[in-house]
């Protein structure tokens, strides 16, 4: 019974990591009704310029997280500028082409920066395993999921006690009637944009602390746990997100455990599959998607 | 011809094979980030065919557009009638679960005192059948761009016919679509069956072509490469994809001084194309435009009699 | 649109029908190494090509180098170039610029009297 629940645990250690990046895909999925295939990369490119003063000059961690935060916003931004801003209601296949675009150019120019396949990353804490009676436990991944925990607890303040998080769950509800109700869209979207690769940051900065060590698929991992965790958890959906974060943890963690590494993403992706077909709107989120985006009066995703 | 040029245009030659699969269900409307697994299959299983079991290439290249074929009708059943995103994601998540299958594939037969089949991680090499047979570089171009050619003639067909217009219906709107009487699954279902078989026939192709596939070549990158293609090209005729893949590959081999640069600059020059051409350089619109001033009338506008099967008068 | 069909068709039966002939070719191995230059991502490389049946050495063989990502095929695209023979028989050399660091699949691609191609994973790291 232990073991189940000492890896359970470990899953939900992973996962919070897993929740955060799917906090930045929903946030973005849910103001803009598009994918944007550069998060993972503009995370990339903050800790790649954190890792960049770490490896040159010795940066303290604290440097190197701030750095890696605005890094990931700076990158967000330009891809939102470019990608999104500039491309109409409707062209949601040209956005994410777009930005899939930018994803090659973001992590070549990363890969200029540090070339090699990996390097060391400052870690937060001692590494010391802490003991909760007879569970064990890493001091790192408590802290991502005490920062998770923060996270979504400043962002629910964000949306339910601000003017900005107002703005941002009317233009998620219904984008035309926010702009008719003089919400300034266009400007929420990029702070929106923005907040999202805020965090995306952070969830790097702490994975690859955890890990100690940042490698050259950083992009492509993120990206992907990001995306499968939103799945899981339901489009675009909040709340989701965090769940379909933790569950991805606890499956993968476990998976590894009876099967093995290979088998571990091999089960991410079948039970993402099961889940798609059985309940599309994944645990939180709407079964109808394309009904929501009907009433949207022409902002279809698919049609351009 | 130039041994290096011929490796080029043969490139191109089977890579637009699996732009051609991506674009083929984007006109239905479909986005999917899947297509390289079906590119997987066909390779492996031209590859078993005719390194393994010793049987003619044709045979080989004829079962891997099949097994891309059947596969996409297995994977296609249950995830057509999901929407938008969401199949696009079921796609990639069947997509990365095949690469990862062939990951742990492990298929090996004695032949002339050597193991040779697919052997998980390492791939599969010595896919030896154009050396064996001493087919030259150019032989095995033409007869890429044959297939190609035939493939091409396929879709040109096809947008004349009943059928293609059934697809950009479905692709502008379903929902209308089916109102008019169109049977919107089971025609995505064919969508996804033709797509999956030119995929897997363009993997048999590659598989052939390099003598050596391995998992990792199949990742996502591919996949949103190929839906990539299309979109830079143009989604108003099957050249649309062609031209991506020229654009790409070519812009390789020419930008060959931006060495450490490229993607930094085809990236930016794609996120630019896009903004001013979002349905590519070869939209529709052009498409129409340049067919007005081919054809000596213009064209008829497909109407709704003519799908639903009462000829025109 | 039946026409049409038919016409496909034939063209395929002609195709299948043209099928080239029977072949025995030889088949050769090859032993790859390669080591870092001065300038970086450029490797010089050292190859031993050997008849895979018999172990005899391949002399006179015109080899042509080339490397491709694996996980982005023909996203990088080496230029081939062609291998000078080194001292002893069976032995080449050539020099490679890659693009960037990583896992590389090098082609050896053989012409002249025997026809083959080796691809040989590599990985290339830059130096510390």
């Amino acid at each position: 019974m232990i073991p189940f629940i000492q890896t359970t645990l470990d899953g939900v250690m992973v996962g919070s990591s897993y929740g955060l990046l799917a906090l930045g895909f929903a946030l973005i999925f849910g103001v803009m009704r598009r994918l944007n295939l550069s998060y993972g990369p503009s995370i990339m490119v903050g800790a790649y310029l954190g890792t960049l003063l770490y490896i040159q000059f010795g940066a303290p961690t604290y440097v190197v997280a701030i750095v890696a935060v605005a890094g990931s916003v700076m990158a967000g931004v330009y891809v939102e500028r470019l990608c999104f801003a500039p491309l109409g209601v409707g062209a949601g296949v040209a956005s994410m082409v777009s930005s899939f675009a930018i994803w090659m150019q973001l992590e070549q120019a990363s890969l200029l920066m540090l070339p090699r396949h990996s390097y060391p990353f400052p870690s937060l804490t001692s590494g010391e395993l802490l003991s909760v009676g007879p569970l064990v436990v890493r001091p790192d991944y408590l802290i991502m999921l005490a920062a998770m925990l923060a996270i979504t607890a400043a962002l629910h303040l964000l949306l339910y006690r601000t003017r900005f998080g107002l703005g941002l769950r009317a233009i998620i509800e219904n984008s035309v009637a926010a702009s008719l109700s003089g919400i300034d869209v266009r400007s929420t979207m990029l702070k929106a944009f923005a907040l999202a690769s805020a965090i995306g940051g952070v969830a790097g900065f702490l994975v690859l602390s955890a890990n100690q060590q940042v490698t050259a698929m950083l992009g492509m991992w993120a990206t992907l746990k990001g995306l499968i965790a939103m799945m899981i958890g339901g489009l675009g959906s909040i709340p989701g997100a965090i769940v379909g974060g933790l569950v991805l943890g606890v499956i993968e963690v476990h998976s590894q455990t009876l099967f093995g590494p290979q088998v571990r993403d091999l089960a991410a992706y079948g039970v993402l599959f099961v889940l798609l077909v059985l309940r599309p709107g994944g645990i939180f989120g709407t079964a109808a998607v394309s009904e929501s985006a009907a009433h949207r009066g022409g902002d279809r995703w698919t049609t351009t | 011809m130039d041994d290096h040029l011929t490796g080029i245009l043969s490139n191109i030659g089977v890579i637009s094979f699996v732009a051609l699969s991506a674009y083929l269900l984007l006109l239905t409307g479909e986005i999917s980030f899947g297509q390289q697994a079906f590119f997987a299959i066909g390779a492996y299983t031209a590859g078993i065919v005719t390194a393994m079991w010793q049987l003619p290439f044709w045979l080989g290249l004829g079962a891997g557009a099949a097994a891309g074929g059947a596969a996409a009708l297995f994977v296609g059943l249950p995830t057509l009638r999901l929407h938008g995103l969401q199949f696009a994601i079921a796609t990639l998540a069947f997509a990365e679960a095949v690469r990862i299958l062939f990951e742990l594939f492990r298929y090996q037969v004695v032949r002339a005192g050597e193991p040779v089949g697919p052997n998980g991680i390492e791939g599969f090499r010595n896919i030896r059948y154009i050396f064996e047979h001493d087919v030259s570089a150019t032989q095995f171009m033409l007869i890429i761009y044959g297939l190609l050619g035939m493939t091409l003639f396929g879709f040109f067909l096809l947008e004349r016919s009943r059928l293609g217009v059934a697809f950009r219906m479905i692709g502008q709107d379903g929902l209308l679509a089916a109102a008019q009487g169109v049977p919107v699954f089971r025609v995505k279902l064919m969508a996804a069956c033709l797509a999956g078989a030119i995929a897997g026939l363009g993997g048999g192709l590659y598989a052939h072509l390099t003598t050596y596939v391995e998992p990792a070549i199949f990742d996502v990158m591919l996949g949103v490469h190929s839906l990539a293609y299309g979109l830079i090209g143009g989604l108003g005729t099957a050249f649309g994809p062609l031209l991506g893949v020229v654009i790409d590959i070519g812009l390789l081999e020419s930008t060959r001084w931006f060495a450490g640069y490229r993607m930094i600059v085809f990236g930016g020059l794609v996120a630019v194309l896009l903004i001013v051409r979002p349905r590519g350089l070869l939209d529709e619109r052009l498409v129409h435009r340049i067919r007005r001033l081919v054809s000596r009338r213009p064209p008829p506008a497909p109407t709704n009699a003519a799908v639903l099967g009462e000829e025109p008068s | 649109m039946i026409a049409a069909r038919a016409l496909l068709l034939s063209l395929f039966v002609v195709m299948v029908s043209s099928a080239s002939g029977w072949a025995a070719g030889v088949k050769a191995k090859a032993e790859v190494s390669c080591a870092a230059t001065a300038k970086p991502l450029e490797y010089d490389c050292a190859i031993k090509l050997s008849d895979a049946r018999s172990g005899a050495a391949l002399t006179g063989v015109e080899v042509t180098v080339g490397a491709d990502m694996p996980s982005m095929p023909m996203a990088h695209n080496v230029k081939p170039v062609k291998a000078t023979p080194g001292s002893e028989p069976g032995t080449y050399r050539a020099q490679i610029k890659l693009e960037m660091h990583g896992d590389w699949a090098v082609k050896v691609d053989l012409a002249g009297p025997v026809r083959d191609r080796i691809v040989k994973s590599m990985r290339f790291e830059p130096k510390p």
